[in-house]
């Protein structure tokens, strides 16, 4: 300490040109969400796996030497092996095959139903809950005659009008599916609305709707995505109910949620039939699950910034 | 650590609260329902082998798989209503599996021309000690037949009693019905034509099962809505009907009481096979059908056994649509398939394969021969034939004027329900890969299947079956008739309707027989469907029982005179 | 608050009006009609046409229907012949009553407990056994979800009653069956919630207050955090109570949830008009309830006052 003296130091003066600079690179709000999500090891293997689903779901049909609607008698109920890799259903025809067709169709369903569902919700409730008022009591009176409506009703409707297929799925579930984004954006925006910042963005003479989608969306965007991640899954199920009542999508297409339900029935005897469709959509949904939370913190902005 | 200690406190005493605070409701009805102190203890305890529960009670209990649409067996049109009918109704005869013995009835008498048909009463009351009256016999017929009534089994009659479809039209009063009573014991049928089959009929069919009209017009839209709404005078009354369970208690005042061995019987509605079969394993119930995919497991067990019940399942041909009314196109379909494989990867190989359009069980020319071992001609291949499929094919597209077969694309109507898309699939892949031709699958709800799509014969080819009325292959046969308007086939052949017609002025059983053969070989030569299986129905029933009867007409499984063995 | 409630239950009846109506309307549409049977001949179709008044002009129905409504009246079941829907409701609703408020009372005391536990222990082994029961309860589909549940439970270990709805014991498989969902649901959301309301303002001032972590976590964070879990359960409530198809199938158990599926299969109108008024009702009580709860739970909310 006693070696420290004052001609150790000089003076470096003011450097007014980089007082004014920012000192660290102007990052988009998207931007920052990739950078903080690329950091987050665990987001990242969610994105991979279901990156790979994506990816056999696509090719993997494509170089199998079976075809997903070959029936063979004597592979029916086959357990996994060299010749099936999965097995093969009541059919004899070839799991692993199945699994990925049926990957093309729910995985599709449930991420563009999804998040149909949740910009439509988000829009939907952002609006009603800003406004409230009369808007908000009409729109939500509407909510609960369309949520009313027996679910069956408009999927069997939606498919008199558009026949049978994936699209008929996403629409008959988007009709109804955006309610619960909608409802539960709603009692968040609520929530939000009476904080100073939003209050502080309105003495400013911000716009209604940019305050709704620069100040009020993103601080509810971590439970959207939470949300979006859960109504993957959602959907997906939905289109499984619906296969288990006989309304899926056209035969001799198939989904996961068809491979369950065709092997629920053999669960005493060849339980893979079931296990195996099921162990994909836990798969599916803990990747989602990963990715999600790592979304949720990458779009906080209140952890913007922050390492 | 102080605060998850108290959390985990809360929810100790809130799981607590939520299974103590409300009972369930079924308990208290369950002891109402079944009105012994046994059925009480078995609703509290649970831990009970099930029903056979008092001292020396004899119980049986199985389950159904769809829930009973009506106690009223004037209103009743399914094998399911029927058999709660027979176990709780009686008609003037009784059948039982095929072999007819007085019922209701004592004597009976044929008229030489096998159109009048006249029963004499035995002494028999009502639960409440009116006793049984022709009138009673006349006046459900009647209300059968009504349009008032609407009864959706008013078919029945229709083409059997004299003046039976003039008075479900309205266009004849139902007094004209032919049925009547001259007297208080006597009751007397007068037929549309003749028919071989009658006794089976009156036997097997609620439809001329006896009512009580005060008891109906007492409750009127309502009668039979439940067990307190209704009266039967059969073997076993029913005391509940609450919480989708049949609780029958057997009937003191039935005028053969004494060859009843059964306590009570009681019918679950269990709708998953699944958890019926797990049920019976668990001793729940006495007897089970088991689900197709499981059969396997329990074919060499002793406490199991098979029968037919009945039903055909054959692919309907629209035989006047595009392709399919080229009659070489519907025989390259029909020999295409591979019934065998079918039944493997449709039914698990539980089924039977079969390439007719009549059941042979159905009654022969005589007494105790069937049709199937005598006159029935030989049908499709069980195993299909490639070969002549692609023949047939080859001549179809010669006539169509197409030279190649993937040019053509074929329509298979199929609805909401697991077998029926499966059928679709397996039939999909036997066309496309030995004929070469394309199938598209149309998916409908089944609403519309024979309220629409096959009535006004909007289909190509598509799923269905029949399942039989009484136990002769006419009932079957007539199905192809071109005036019958369950001829869904659109099938339309004037030589076929003589030969139909003919059978039915005929009055010897034998060369009747013969006409009926001849229709069926015509059916089978001309493609006019593709029959494919008859249900097998695989089933435990526990080794104690005895004396449960199956069959394939009216009902399939009857438990009226079973017995089992009582608890100790 | 008097008033909003008047405000809202009036908007309620009108609310429940339309659905009526269009649901009426709309049940129409599905193809194919009521009397399904193979065996069915035109005249006998036309006679029950005739009998149930399908042969009247639709406006002329609906006068009827609603007429009848009014008198409490929802008509006969054209499936169920002779029963009427008012009855079959009464008959099996307790049943499907009591099992939800079993489902719900196990999912939402167990989903709350998980959540806030995970929250509180925010990437330690609690937080992965929770994080893991939400997936595993959000993934895997009610059919399957059950049979297994019955399977290995009732079957192969004979723990617990197969199925039927007898006693206590009987109710334990199908309300976890039917409540898993919700559990992960729940749960997973009070999580990411509190997560939410731990990096509030008035959470660090309560701190700098001195208040000690447990009165903190109850007072403020968990009656914030709570706000996102009943604006989604009031729907759940509405649709768990009223019965579910899958859970009630599998495990026999007389509730409501089988007609659903079985009156739009069977065209039965009055069935599926008489399910939609009960659980349209019962959804915008739910709703209702919510919205005030809304109110009570969170102060800075004033709803209706603009």
């Amino acid at each position: 300490m006693e070696n420290l003296t004052k001609d150790l130091f000089t003076v470096v003066g003011k450097n007014v040109e980089k007082m004014d600079s920012i000192s660290r690179p102007n990052l988009s709000f998207w931007k920052d969400a990739w950078r903080r999500l690329k950091k987050n090891r665990a987001a990242f293997v969610g994105l991979c796996i279901l990156i790979v689903f994506a990816l056999l779901a696509i090719f993997a049909p494509m170089f199998s030497q079976y075809t997903y609607t070959s029936m063979d008698t004597s592979a029916v109920n086959a357990a996994p092996s060299a010749d099936h890799w999965l097995g093969a259903d009541s059919a004899g025809r070839d799991l692993w095959v199945r699994i990925w067709m049926g990957a093309r169709v729910s995985l599709s369903i449930g991420v563009i139903a999804a998040i149909i569902n949740a910009c439509v919700g988000a829009v939907m409730g952002g609006l009603c809950g800003y406004y409230g008022g009369k808007l908000d009591m009409i729109m939500m009176r509407i909510v609960e005659i369309l949520y009313g409506i027996p679910n069956l009703i408009v999927v069997i409707l939606v498919m008199l009008v558009l026949g049978r297929g994936m699209t008929t799925m996403i629409v008959a579930l988007c009709i109804t599916g955006w309610i619960g984004t909608c409802r539960f954006v709603r009692g968040e925006v609520y929530r939000l609305k009476e904080q100073d910042y939003v209050l502080a963005a309105k003495v400013l003479g911000v716009s209604d709707f940019t305050i709704v989608v620069r100040h009020i969306i993103p601080n509810i965007m971590g439970m959207i995505v939470t949300n979006l991640c859960m109504a993957i899954p959602g959907a997906i199920f939905q289109e499984a109910f619906l296969s288990y009542i006989g309304l899926g999508i056209q035969p001799p297409m198939c989904s996961w949620g068809i491979l369950a339900k065709e092997g629920i029935a053999n669960l005493r005897v060849a339980p893979h039939q079931v296990l195996i469709p099921a162990f994909f959509i836990c798969v599916t949904m803990l990747a989602l699950n990963l990715l999600g939370d790592g979304l949720r913190d990458a779009v906080d902005p209140k952890l913007r910034g922050t390492e | 650590m102080k605060m998850k200690k108290l959390l985990a406190l809360g929810l100790a005493g809130v799981m607590a609260l939520s299974l103590a605070a409300c009972g369930v409701p079924g308990e208290e009805d369950e002891t109402q329902a079944a009105g012994t102190e046994a059925a009480g203890s078995e609703a509290a305890g649970g831990e009970t082998t099930g029903g056979e529960t008092a001292d020396g009670e004899k119980v049986f209990r199985y389950s159904v798989k769809t829930e009973p649409t009506t106690l009223d067996s004037a209103k009743m049109n399914s094998i399911g209503d029927s058999e709660l009918q027979q176990i709780m109704g009686e008609g003037l005869l009784t059948n039982n599996a095929g072999e007819i013995s007085p019922g209701l009835a004592e004597t009976w008498e044929i008229s030489e021309d096998g159109l009048t048909y006249t029963f004499h009463l035995r002494d028999a009351q009502w639960p409440d000690g009116q006793p049984v009256t022709a009138n009673d016999f006349v006046y459900a017929a009647r209300r059968l037949a009504d349009p008032e009534t609407a009864s959706p089994g008013a078919w029945i009659v229709s083409g059997v009693l004299k003046n039976g479809a003039e008075v479900i039209a309205g266009t004849v009063p139902v007094e004209e019905l032919g049925i009547s009573a001259p007297d208080e014991k006597t009751v007397v049928f007068e037929l549309d034509h003749p028919q071989g089959y009658f006794l089976s009929y009156v036997g097997l069919s609620g439809a001329f099962f006896p009512q009580r009209q005060d008891i109906v017009e007492q409750y009127g839209q309502e009668y039979a809505g439940s067990a307190e709404k209704l009266m039967t005078c059969g073997a076993f009354t029913l005391t509940s009907s609450a919480d989708r369970a049949y609780i029958f208690e057997k009937n003191p005042t039935y005028w053969d009481a004494e060859n009843i061995k059964l306590d009570r019987i009681e019918v679950y509605v269990v709708e998953n096979g699944d958890t019926a079969l797990s049920m019976y394993e668990n001793g729940e119930l006495d007897y089970v059908q088991i689900p197709n995919a499981s059969v396997p497991n329990y074919t060499d067990a002793s406490n199991h056994g098979s029968y037919v019940n009945g039903n055909l399942d054959w692919v309907y041909i629209n035989n006047e649509a595009e392709y399919v009314s080229n009659q070489n196109f519907r025989l390259a379909l029909a020999y295409a398939i591979n019934r065998e494989n079918y039944n493997i990867l449709v039914n698990n190989g539980v089924y039977q394969a079969w390439g007719n359009i009549v059941l042979p069980m159905c009654d022969g020319p005589e007494a105790g021969t069937t049709y199937g071992d005598t006159v029935q001609p030989e049908g499709y291949p069980i195993q299909g034939d490639e070969a002549k499929a692609k023949e047939y094919l080859n001549a179809a597209l010669t006539e169509l004027g197409i030279s190649d077969p993937s040019e053509i694309t074929i329509h298979f109507n199929a609805w909401d329900d697991e077998t029926t898309k499966r059928v679709a699939e397996v039939c999909q892949e036997m066309w496309q890969n030995v004929l070469g031709i394309n199938v598209q699958i149309d998916m409908v709800t089944y609403g519309q299947v024979y309220t629409t799509i096959y009535p006004n014969k909007d289909y190509q080819v598509g799923y269905g079956g029949w399942g039989p009325d009484y136990a002769d292959p006419y009932t079957y046969l007539y199905l192809f008739h071109s005036e019958n308007v369950n001829n869904y086939s659109n099938y339309k052949n004037a030589d076929y309707d003589a030969l139909i017609d003919a059978s039915n002025a005929e009055t010897d059983p034998a060369a009747r027989m013969d006409l009926l053969a001849q229709a069926e070989a015509m059916l089978i030569e001309q493609g006019v469907n593709i029959p494919l299986q008859m249900r097998d129905v695989h089933y435990l029933l526990d080794e104690d029982v005895t004396g449960v009867q199956f069959y394939y007409v009216g009902y399939n499984m009857c438990p009226v005179y079973a017995d089992c063995a009582p608890t100790a | 608050m008097a008033k909003y409630i008047l405000k809202r239950a009036l908007a309620a009846i009108v609310t429940l009006f339309v659905l009526i109506t269009v649901v009426f309307f709309l049940v129409r549409l599905i193809p194919g009609d009521p009397f399904n049977d193979p065996k069915l001949t035109d005249t006998v179709r036309e006679n029950l046409y005739e009998y149930y008044g399908f042969d009247k002009p639709l406006v002329v129905q609906y006068g009827m229907y609603m007429n009848n409504l009014l008198h409490g009246d929802l008509g006969p079941s054209t499936r169920y012949m002779n029963r009427t829907v008012n009855d079959m409701i009464f008959e099996s609703f307790p049943y499907s009553a009591d099992l939800g408020i079993r489902a719900l009372v196990f999912a939402v005391s167990f989903g709350l407990v998980l959540g806030i536990l995970a929250a509180l222990n925010r990437g330690k082994k609690l937080d992965v056994v929770c994080v893991l029961v939400a997936i595993v309860g959000t993934s895997i589909p009610d059919f399957i979800m059950g049979a297994i549940l019955q399977y290995f439970f009732g079957v192969k270990w004979g723990l617990l009653p197969v199925a039927q709805y007898k006693g206590i014991e009987y109710t334990i498989l199908p309300a976890a069956a039917l409540g898993f969902y919700t559990l992960a649901s729940v749960s997973k959301l009070m999580r990411s919630s509190m997560l939410e309301v731990v990096s509030q303002d008035y959470i660090k001032t309560a701190k700098a207050k001195g208040l000690s972590q447990g009165r903190i976590t109850f007072r403020h964070q968990i009656r914030n955090a709570i706000m996102p879990v009943i604006t989604v359960l009031g729907p759940t409530v509405a649709s768990v109570l009223t019965g579910t198809f899958v859970v009630e199938s599998i495990f026999a158990i007389p509730g409501m949830g089988k007609y659903y599926v079985d009156s739009v299969n069977n065209n039965d109108y009055s069935m599926i008009l008489g399910m939609t008024i009960f659980y349209g009702a019962f959804l915008i009580l739910c709703n209702l309830i919510v919205d005030v709860a809304y109110g009570l739970v969170d102060p800075r909310v004033r709803i209706g006052k603009k």
